[in-house]
Formats: structure tokens, C-alpha cells, sequence
């Protein structure tokens, strides 16, 4: 810029030099690559840079790391394409090191349509906006996370609230860590009778690449009863070197584990893999564990509520199908043998000689009896017959696919085995069974119907000198 | 799971541009944070008359689609990786040359990792395989610093004033710059923004470099704060047979700062 002091602006600035150097913003001239080419005097009283320190310098290398990376990555970007950019915070670093929040308007523009052309930017020292906005912006940042962490929370335990078996409930529970982590795969273990740890959903992708025998992170993690985060390599290595070999040869760098654990302790794990180094801090861990707490609630009422099913329809002395079950399951079988024109076949069974077992040796080995009946009856039919205890010493089994000759097989099988002498009873008190057989078909076509043919085929082996079989008229 | 191309319409999903002399060799042109395609523009004139040229936007930004995105799968640049195999099978390309930029030549190197089938020579342009310091290895960051760039971020686009965004994507005292123009290549929605630079700058892909059997060119600045001469060394050195080109242009966005000069080196390296 020439000196022209001679010629005054106006009647109050007297001169262009004098209001650009001393103007109350900083100016500043750059290439279009940032390198600096002028500087007024306000932004060099700011920062407390000589003007030979700062010409033919990049602005980069006077803004804090932080505020470099968004200068390299998009003030440049946006205003080579655009030609403008407005507001933009950033932070200059002063000569004594002390930091100074400048607010920056930039146009790119070419002063001689022939000529180069040049960044010309005005920057405002922000200090005073700059502590409270920062401070702002933390705290809104801080509650837009715990919003966020409460909302994660909310949406699963409306979602869960809607499954209706344990797999369901797994299944909702990779989904949601999934996308409240940010987790590159996640899945749910149950944890098993023998201590087997059983995949229900998602994917583990390190689970076949770790040896049983070697330390592993959800084991462990049931073990401690705690949350385990491996946040990099680095600390994988720490734990088990088999488990960050497993990691890298799949691409992943850190994982977490949170048990499952209900009033009865551990039941499963929710394992999330990350495909690079993370940070788990507080709010993560809480967050993790608070989603695995509402899980393992939700699966608590689920296994409660099975047991109560299980309980409703279930002889408690013997475990087998009660009076409830046998005609529930008999009403499907009959309909499937209708549909598919296949026979169906019903055995009725009434124990001989157990009336005096009870009587003589008192009903604690009368139940003992029974309960063995049940076991024995157990392992002589196929499993998709149905074994079930209609009252007292009364039983009955289902054999779907069955006609009258291999119900005939089955009985004799079931008439054997029961015979056989019971350790807790003396041999002067035999047990025997007296069977009757009614096959679907002819006059026997409803439920009632058919248990009411077995129960009188059965009467009549009673009365043929019990212990056989006897199989009702069509 | 990694989305398949059958089910994906990878060509909307990643705003696939498609210019140049469609019987030649193919080019395809990834950009890095922080921006769109159009980083490009004053580049690809240098090639349109002798290659396919390929352009397309990562997930997230530019004329992506914004639906398609998913925090887990974008965790890292695994996604990302993904992407651009799904791209070079959607459009059946052979022998590609691929010019990344910034952190997108990382994406590469992870892509070609994984199934370097289809590709033919990299052009690694300012690359960095990890920012942040460790150990002996000077990457030219804290985690701090990254700490401080989210914070530059958060102020830039989510700060206390709303009127910010439209401010740094739009314009709405200059209606004619118009907002098809912004709203395209320079739209950034934060939350995704934010998480991007989680990924590009909280990566460590130094482990990658090792797999890369493919010729590949990497291209330095002159004065890159963001990558400095020591990673761009790092990376030269550390993929086996690599050439390596200073460029005098200064600054991390030699396609923006040095078209011509980045254009000519490229040539130079492919003839």
C-alpha cells in the first residue's frame, strides 16, 4: 500500500493506511495456499509477532494443533471452493505462547482479474465470547450425551419390553449396544448348565480363533462378575496375547465385555468389538452395564414366567405332560392326523398292584414308584410321543404316526419294562401295568372320545388278569 | 455385517461420478475429510482425455446419501473400505489407478489390503497412517490436539450459535452462491462430521502399509502440518518398492493449492 497521508479519506479517518493498520479488527493477506503476505498492525499488537516473523509464513503455523486440523481440512477446502467462509473459531497461538480465540470472515478474491489471487480475511478477537461459549458448548455438549445415554436406555426397554422369548430379548440387546457403541460386530452368550458360554445373537468374530485353554475376556468377565474393556491392542496384548492375535486377524483393535447377571447371578455376556482403539471412560462402562442390568431383568421375567408355564402344564411328582397338557397335545395330533391321513394311536395305563405299595410301604416309596414309571416310560417311547400322567397311577402315552401293530410293539415294550422288579420294593409286592389301546380312526374321533376307548380297552385287560394289553374295538 | 453391492445402490449411495474417456484405464479420485469430490475439480481435466475418471463421496458427505449411514459400520475406516470395494465391483473396474487424498489414501490401503484384485497402482497424496503420537513414532499430534480439533468442530458446527451452520454450509446473505451449489459439495452434517474425524484421526493404520503389494506413488507437500515429511517418509518406507514425490506446493490439499503440479507428478509417475 502507497503512503498517501497528503490525501485525507474524509473529514475523520486521515488516511487508508491508518485505518487499515489500526483498524479494530486484525487484517490479514494470504495466497490462496494461506501463506501470508500482509499483516495490519492490530492483529500483530494481538499476538505479539514482528510483521518479518509472520510475512511469507503460513497462518497455519500460528493456530493451535486443534484449530490447524479444521484449517487444513476445511476453512481451506470450503473457501478455494466457494470463495467465502464466515465466522470460523479458531485459536492463535501468540508469540509467548498464550492462546488467543479469533472469530475469522475470509473471501477469496482477485484484485486484478489477471493477477494472483488473494485471501483477504478480517479476524476478531473472541476471548471474552470465547471462555463462556466453550463453556456452553461443554455443558450442552454433557447433556446432549446424557440425553442421548437416557434415550439408549428408554428405546430398549420399550423394545424389550415387547419380546417374548430370551432370544428376542438377545437379539434387541446386540442391536441397541450395536448402534449405542458404535460397534463394529456384538453378540449375546448365554451362559450354560456346564458353564458353557452358548451364542444366542450376533456375531463374534474372534470367538473359534481363541483357544479354550487360553485366558478369554468373557469367561473372565463372568468370572469377576465385572465389565471388562480391552480398549486397544496394546491392552488386549496385556490381557492375552491369543486374544489380541484374534483381534488383529480380524481387523478389530479393542473390545468390551459386560456380564449379565440377574438375582441369581451370571447368566450370559454382551461382548462389542470395535475396529479401532477406544476410550471407555465412566459414562461408557455405566452406560453398558445399565443396558446389560435391564436385559437381564427382562430375561429374568421371561425364565420366570417358562417356569411358571412349564409349572401350569406339568405333573409336579413326575415332570411329565398333566391332564391339561395330554388334552392340548392330543387336540394337535388329532388335527395333524386328519390332515395328513395318518394314523394315531393312545395308550392307557394303570399300574397293577400299586394300590398296596402305597398302602404297605407308605406313599414316600409310592412316589418313588411313580416317579420311576415316569423315567421308564421316558425311554421306551420315541421323542415325538408324548408320555403324560393322567391322575393317581394313571398314565397315557401319545404315539403320533402309529398304527394298531406298532402301538401293540410300544405297549408290550412299556408292559416289560415296567414289570421289572423296583429296587425299593420287595419282591412280595409287584408292580405290573394293565394297558389299552385306542387307535384314531373308525368310532374314535375326538380327544374325549379316544381316552375314553383306551380307558375301557384298558378295563378289559384288568379284567383278563392284568399286566396285557388289550386294544379297543374300532 | 459389511453391505453387499447386490442389495446396495452403490452408485446413489456414494454419489459414483463417472467422466472422461470411458474406454480408458480407470481413475477413481477419493477425497479426504473434511469435504467432497469436488477437491478434484481442478485436477481431472489433466486426465479426462485418456482415462475413465471416477469420483465419488464417502458416506456422510457431499451428495452421499445420508441414510445410508450407520455409526457402527463407520466406527473405522473398515466402512469405509468397504465402500469403495463395493464401488469398484458395482462398476466392474480392472486395473485402477487410485488416487486417495488425505485420509483417504489410508481407505485404499485398507481396501487394497483386503482385495487388491482390482486395483493397479495407488497414489497415496498426503497420507498419514496414524496422526497421533507413539513412542518413537512422530505422527505430529496429541490426543489432545484431536481432543481440540472435535472441540473446533463442535464450536464450528454445533456451537452456540445455530445460525453458524448455515453459515460454514450455506450462505444466506449470498442466496446466489445457492444452495444447490453448498448444499452438495460442501454439506457436512456435525454428528457424522464429528465421527469421522473420531475415525480418520483416532486410527492406527501403520500395520496396513506391510500388505500393500501393488506399485504405489506417494505424493508429499511441502509444508503439510497435517502429514508431515517424517509420516510421509514413514509411509514410503514402509510399503515395499513405493516411489516417493516432494511436491513445492505448500499445505495439506496439493489438489486444491498445486492441481497442476499434482496432475503433472501423477502423469509423470504412470508414464
Amino acid at each position: 500500500m502507497k503512503e498517501d497521508a497528503a490525501t485525507p479519506v474524509d473529514p475523520i479517518e486521515d488516511s487508508y493506511e491508518t485505518l487499515y493498520e489500526q483498524a479494530p479488527c486484525g487484517f490479514l493477506s494470504m495466497t490462496p495456499s494461506g501463506t501470508i503476505l500482509k499483516v495490519n498492525r492490530t492483529l500483530l499488537d494481538w499476538t505479539g509477532y514482528e510483521r518479518d516473523e509472520v510475512v511469507g509464513k503460513s497462518l497455519s503455523g500460528f493456530l493451535d494443533k486443534g484449530s490447524q486440523l479444521f484449517y487444513e481440512t476445511r476453512y481451506i477446502p470450503v473457501l478455494r471452493l466457494e470463495r467465502e467462509v464466515r465466522e470460523v473459531v479458531m485459536t492463535i497461538r501468540r508469540a509467548d505462547g498464550s492462546l488467543l480465540p479469533i472469530l475469522v470472515n475470509s473471501v477469496l478474491v482477485s484484485p486484478d482479474p489477471l493477477g494472483p489471487e488473494v485471501i483477504r480475511t478480517a479476524v476478531f478477537d473472541s476471548t471474552a465470547r470465547r471462555d463462556y461459549e466453550l463453556e456452553l458448548l461443554h455443558s450442552r455438549q454433557a447433556a446432549q450425551a446424557s440425553e442421548a445415554r437416557v434415550r439408549v436406555l428408554q428405546d430398549a426397554a420399550n423394545e424389550f419390553a415387547e419380546c417374548n422369548s430370551e432370544a428376542e430379548v438377545a437379539a434387541a440387546l446386540v442391536e441397541r449396544a450395536r448402534a449405542a457403541f458404535a460397534a463394529t460386530e456384538t453378540a449375546m452368550f448365554f451362559l450354560g448348565d456346564g458353564g458353557s458360554l452358548d451364542l444366542v445373537a450376533g456375531y463374534s468374530p474372534i470367538v473359534d480363533l481363541v483357544p479354550l485353554d487360553s485366558l478369554r475376556p468373557a469367561p473372565e468377565s463372568i468370572r469377576r462378575g465385572q465389565f471388562i474393556g480391552l480398549s486397544s491392542l496394546e491392552e488386549a496384548m496385556d490381557f492375552s496375547p491369543e486374544v489380541a492375535d484374534a483381534l488383529l486377524a480380524t481387523r478389530l483393535e479393542a473390545m468390551t465385555v459386560t456380564p449379565l447377571i440377574d438375582g441369581a447371578g451370571p447368566i450370559g455376556v454382551l461382548t462389542c468389538f470395535y475396529g479401532r482403539a477406544r476410550r471407555f471412560d465412566d459414562d461408557f462402562r455405566q452406560l453398558q452395564v445399565a443396558l446389560a442390568v435391564q436385559a437381564a431383568q427382562v430375561l429374568g421375567r421371561l425364565r420366570l414366567q417358562s417356569e411358571l408355564q412349564h409349572a401350569a402344564l406339568h405333573d409336579q411328582l413326575t415332570g411329565l405332560a398333566n391332564r391339561a397338557l395330554l388334552q392340548e397335545r392330543m387336540d394337535e395330533a388329532i388335527a395333524v392326523a386328519n390332515r395328513a391321513d395318518r394314523p394315531l394311536s393312545v395308550l392307557f395305563l394303570d399300574l397293577d398292584g400299586f394300590k398296596a405299595v402305597n398302602d404297605y410301604l407308605g406313599h414316600a416309596i409310592g412316589d418313588s414308584v411313580l416317579r420311576e414309571v415316569a423315567s421308564r416310560l421316558r425311554s421306551e417311547v420315541r421323542a415325538g410321543d408324548v408320555v403324560g400322567r393322567f391322575g393317581g397311577d394313571e398314565f397315557i402315552v401319545l404315539c403320533p404316526d402309529t398304527d394298531e401293530a406298532d402301538a401293540v410293539g410300544v405297549a408290550e415294550r412299556i408292559r416289560a419294562s415296567v414289570g421289572r422288579p423296583f429296587d425299593a420294593v420287595l419282591p412280595q409286592f409287584p408292580v405290573t401295568v394293565s394297558i389299552g389301546i385306542a387307535v384314531h380312526g373308525g368310532g374314535s374321533r375326538t380327544t374325549d372320545a379316544m381316552f375314553t376307548a383306551a380307558d375301557e380297552a384298558m378295563y378289559r385287560s384288568k379284567n383278563a388278569g392284568k399286566d396285557c394289553v388289550t386294544v379297543a374295538l374300532g | 455385517m459389511i453391505s453387499s453391492p447386490e442389495v446396495v445402490d452403490v452408485q446413489r449411495r456414494n454419489n459414483v461420478r463417472v467422466s472422461g474417456n470411458l474406454a480408458g484405464r480407470p481413475m477413481v479420485f477419493a477425497n479426504g475429510f473434511g469435504c467432497s469430490q469436488e477437491v478434484w475439480r481442478a485436477v481431472v481435466p489433466h486426465f479426462e482425455d485418456d482415462y475413465m475418471v471416477i469420483r465419488f463421496d464417502h458416506v456422510g458427505s457431499g451428495g452421499s446419501d445420508l441414510a445410508a449411514y450407520n455409526s457402527a459400520k463407520y466406527e473405522s475406516l473398515n466402512g469405509y473400505a468397504a465402500d469403495l470395494l463395493d464401488i469398484l465391483s458395482a462398476e466392474d473396474l480392472k486395473d485402477v489407478v487410485y488416487v486417495g487424498h488425505s485420509v483417504s489414501s489410508m481407505i485404499g490401503v485398507v481396501a487394497a489390503g483386503r482385495d487388491s484384485s482390482r486395483f493397479g497402482e495407488l497414489v497415496l497424496v498426503g497420507p498419514s497412517p496414524r496422526y497421533v503420537n507413539d513412542g518413537d513414532y512422530v505422527g505430529g499430534f496429541e490426543q489432545a490436539d484431536i481432543d481440540g480439533l472435535l472441540d473446533s468442530l463442535a464450536a464450528n458446527y454445533l456451537g452456540w450459535s445455530s445460525t453458524m451452520a448455515p453459515v460454514i454450509v450455506g450462505n444466506p446473505d449470498r442466496p446466489e452462491l445457492g444452495n444447490e451449489l453448498t448444499s452438495s459439495f460442501c454439506r457436512v452434517d456435525p454428528q457424522i462430521a464429528s465421527e469421522f474425524a473420531r475415525a480418520t484421526f483416532l486410527s492406527d493404520n501403520r500395520r496396513d502399509l506391510k500388505n500393500i503389494g501393488i506399485p504405489t506413488l506417494v505424493v508429499q507437500c511441502s509444508e503439510d502440518l497435517i502429514a508431515p515429511f517424517a509420516v510421509g517418509q514413514f509411509v514410503h518406507e514402509h510399503i515395499v518398492g513405493s516411489e516417493f514425490v516432494l511436491l513445492a506446493t505448500t499445505g495439506h490439499c496439493p489438489n486444491l493449492s498445486g492441481p497442476d503440479e499434482l496432475a503433472q507428478a501423477i502423469r509423470a509417475y504412470l508414464e
